[in-house]
């Protein structure tokens, strides 16, 4: 049922109008009836538009990141001594044991650790967050020449890969750990489709029971940055808005989480999927099958060294503890830790996240 | 059956608040006709009908485009993939890249003639232009937002450690754009780079692009914030141009001009004095543009700044680039209050801004007014 509408307006003074404006449609229970053109649009039409665009998206994106990598080696390719097959990429989110386990992968031999280089963060936030609705040809990040900027996204982790660790074989292992970065997991697993991935998580709830800790007044965040006007302000919402600390990490979690999981599921590369609490319940066979899907061949002895040496038990005791970077690895632990309403807080906005990774609660 | 009337006064940008009415009928089981009625006194453009629907549609209309432009590019992609053993052309070859001494940067801040210049420059031989691919932006926010310790670090993607790796990334990242973003460019032709929003990485941009050409182009806060607040309110332009969304909730030129001229101010702050950084920086040719000079005599400021830039200009070009895209030839009805093209009157702050206002932003822009517009 068409809608009619008009506009009208007269001059009354100079640069002054009077106007009217007039519409007129039908709605059914509040639903525009279909065939209104003022209406809202056929919620069928949209889904339908929504399909098409996630599935148009994803093609361009792993054409993109199949066109990047064919360029690579093409004659004239890259020749630095990092290899963009030889990068395990660790992504997810903080407080989820990334340090633990990129402390136990840089032990192992032929191995190195870029600890936060924050280029995900760099790339993902500008792409999804400020600049989501430019689509321009012009636009540096412009849909049109995709792969032109991935290939350079790709060149610029590799230039400052190999600005960073000059003295890496070619044959070495880097593994960028980048759990705050993973807002752009994406891009970066597009821009380097032949590297590895390690996607790891954690239990959201835990997750916001150890933000909550370090932001404390006094928490190693404090200690170790006092000078930081963010985790000053941080401090501050723990202290005086705790609830609103926790529902920011909830938020952030589902966003990186999300993000990553979108990156892990497209990525065509080795890549595994590691929870904390399996690392932490048998840190020697979960090392085992990180390595085993990432197809890198270690050999056991060397993997029990490093996890003994990195194991729970082996920080001295004034290391750990509540406050502390080493608080308590214990997987449940939020239990005792969040009150009833922050608990609520992480379930309901990571519920999609929590649904998929820890069914059973 | 009538089941609903809900008159109600709204104000908003209308100089009375607006008369709204919704009248609704059942004309059959479950479904309902409506009347919408909107009556006001409005100064500039008549707003257009506000119900969600014209939003709604206009969003369907922007999904369809995009999933239309996604096909073109899926399909431009697969044709690639298929022939990716023989290079296209110009793919990738350094020999094809833009000349970085060809390109011509214009920093600064919006609103302040950067449309009209680069209008000017593209109607000269061999110019062409990329418009505001916002490289500046993305580099810029980023490297400025980066914490004392991460900048110290040797691990940080931008940390002043790997300073030279990362500037040559830069540059590579720029280039390789430029060639893509503008394919038709030919070895010996200017790229004029319009970039007045992306100008706090004006000082990173032209770090890794020692040799390009610079336009330092000033306009007073105070015409700017004028500018932006006229452009912002219900109905003008800029309002009507942004996405929907969190843009337009938190325009506030209509509920709280104070607020919004304080964000201009301190965006101008950064923008304009980090494009002055690099200005300063910069040992490539360059030159400082104030708008207040071009507009009051175009011809010969077009004429310093080609001969500053070091860039052959006959006079006969100037001239005619000057005269086609002079104030006075652009149509009555696309000028005035709450266009792109408003006043173009150095000074009209002090009928356009409250004193509050002014004082604001003269405040907030205390080192530059006095630096270019001392009292």
């Amino acid at each position: 049922m068409p809608v009619y509408k008009t506009r009208t307006a007269f001059e009354v003074a100079r640069r002054i109008k009077v106007f009217l404006n007039l519409e007129a449609g039908a709605v059914r229970n509040g639903t525009p009836v279909p065939g209104d053109i003022g209406a809202s649009g056929d919620p069928g039409r949209e889904q339908e538009l929504e399909r098409a665009l996630e599935d148009k998206e994803r093609v361009v994106a792993r054409l993109s990141a199949k066109l990047v990598a064919a360029g690579n080696d093409a004659p004239g390719g890259r020749r630095g001594n990092v290899k963009p097959e030889n990068v395990i990429w660790m992504l997810g989110t903080a407080r989820t044991g990334s340090t633990w386990l990129g402390d136990m992968m840089k032990n192992l031999p032929g191995h190195d650790l870029w600890h936060e280089p924050r280029v995900g963060e760099f790339f993902g936030f500008y792409a999804y967050e400020r600049a989501a609705g430019r689509k321009t040809a012009n636009f540096i990040l412009g849909p049109q020449h995709r792969e032109v900027w991935l290939k350079s996204m790709r060149n610029f982790v590799l230039d400052g890969a190999e600005a960073r660790f000059p003295d890496l074989e070619a044959s070495d292992y880097l593994v960028i750990k980048e759990p705050n970065g993973s807002i752009g997991a994406p891009l970066l697993m597009q821009a380097m489709p032949e590297s590895r991935m390690v996607f790891l998580i954690r239990d959201p709830r835990d997750v916001a029971a150890s933000a909550l800790d370090a932001a404390s007044e006094g928490g190693w965040l404090q200690t170790r940055m006092k000078k930081s006007p963010r985790v000053r302000a941080r401090v501050e919402t723990a202290t005086s808005q705790p609830n609103t600390l926790v529902a920011n990490r909830a938020r952030m979690y589902l966003q990186a989480v999300s993000n990553s999981r979108d990156a892990y599921e497209a990525h065509e590369g080795p890549k595994v999927l590691v929870r904390y609490e399996e690392l932490r319940a048998d840190t020697l066979q979960t090392m085992k099958r990180i390595y085993s899907e990432l197809g890198i061949l270690i050999e056991e002895r060397k993997l029990a060294r490093v996890v003994k040496k990195h194991a729970w038990e082996s920080i001295p005791e004034d290391k750990k503890g509540p406050g502390k970077f080493a608080r308590k690895a214990t997987p449940g632990g939020w239990r005792e830790d969040l009150t009833s309403k922050q608990v609520r807080i992480v379930e309901e906005t990571t519920a999609p996240l929590l649904k998929e990774f820890y069914p059973t609660g | 059956m009538r089941v609903a009337k809900k008159p109600g006064l709204v104000s908003g940008g209308s100089l009375l608040p607006v008369l709204k009415n919704r009248v609704a009928f059942e004309v059959a089981r479950g479904i309902k006709a409506f009347l919408n009625v909107e009556l006001g006194l409005i100064r500039g453009e008549t707003p257009g009908a506000e119900s969600g629907l014209t939003d709604a549609k206009a969003d369907t209309r922007e999904k369809d485009t995009r999933v239309r432009q996604l096909g073109q590019i899926g399909r431009r992609l697969a044709g690639r993939a298929r022939t990716v053993a023989e290079p296209a052309a110009g793919d990738g070859a350094q020999d094809n890249r833009v000349r970085p001494e060809n390109m011509i940067w214009i920093f600064g801040s919006g609103r302040s003639g950067s449309t009209w210049l680069r209008s000017m420059m593209s109607d000269m031989e061999r110019h062409r232009v990329w418009e505001e691919p916002m490289v500046g932006q993305l580099f810029g926010v980023f490297h400025k937002q980066a914490q004392e310790g991460q900048l110290r670090s040797a691990n940080f993607i931008m940390g002043e450690p790997t300073r030279k790796g990362w500037t040559r990334s830069i540059r590579n990242f720029v280039l390789d754009g430029a060639h893509y973003a503008n394919p038709r460019l030919g070895p010996d032709d200017y790229l004029v780079v319009k970039e007045p929003n992306g100008s706090t990485g004006a000082p990173l941009l032209m770090e890794a692009l020692p040799e390009s050409r610079m336009i330092l182009l000033v306009r007073d806060p105070r015409d700017v914030a004028a500018s932006v607040l006229d452009g912002a309110r219900k109905g003008s332009w800029l309002y009507e141009r942004k996405d929907k969304g969190r843009w337009k909730e938190n325009a506030l030129a209509d509920t709280n001009p104070e607020a919004i001229t304080r964000r201009r101010a301190n965006m101008y702050m950064t923008q304009v004095g980090n494009a002055r950084d690099a200005y300063e920086a910069h040992e490539g040719p360059k030159v400082l543009v104030r708008y207040e000079e071009l507009r009051a005599d175009t011809l010969e400021t077009m004429k310093r700044i080609y001969s500053e830039l070091g860039i052959p200009a006959g006079d006969k070009d100037l001239t005619r680039v000057v005269e086609k895209h002079s104030w006075e030839n652009i149509p009555e009805e696309n000028k005035g209050e709450g266009k792109f093209y408003r006043k173009a009157t150095p000074g009209g702050w002090r009928e356009d801004l409250t004193p509050k206002q002014a004082g604001i932003v003269e405040k907030i822009t205390a080192p530059l007014l006095e630096e270019f517009y001392p009292a």
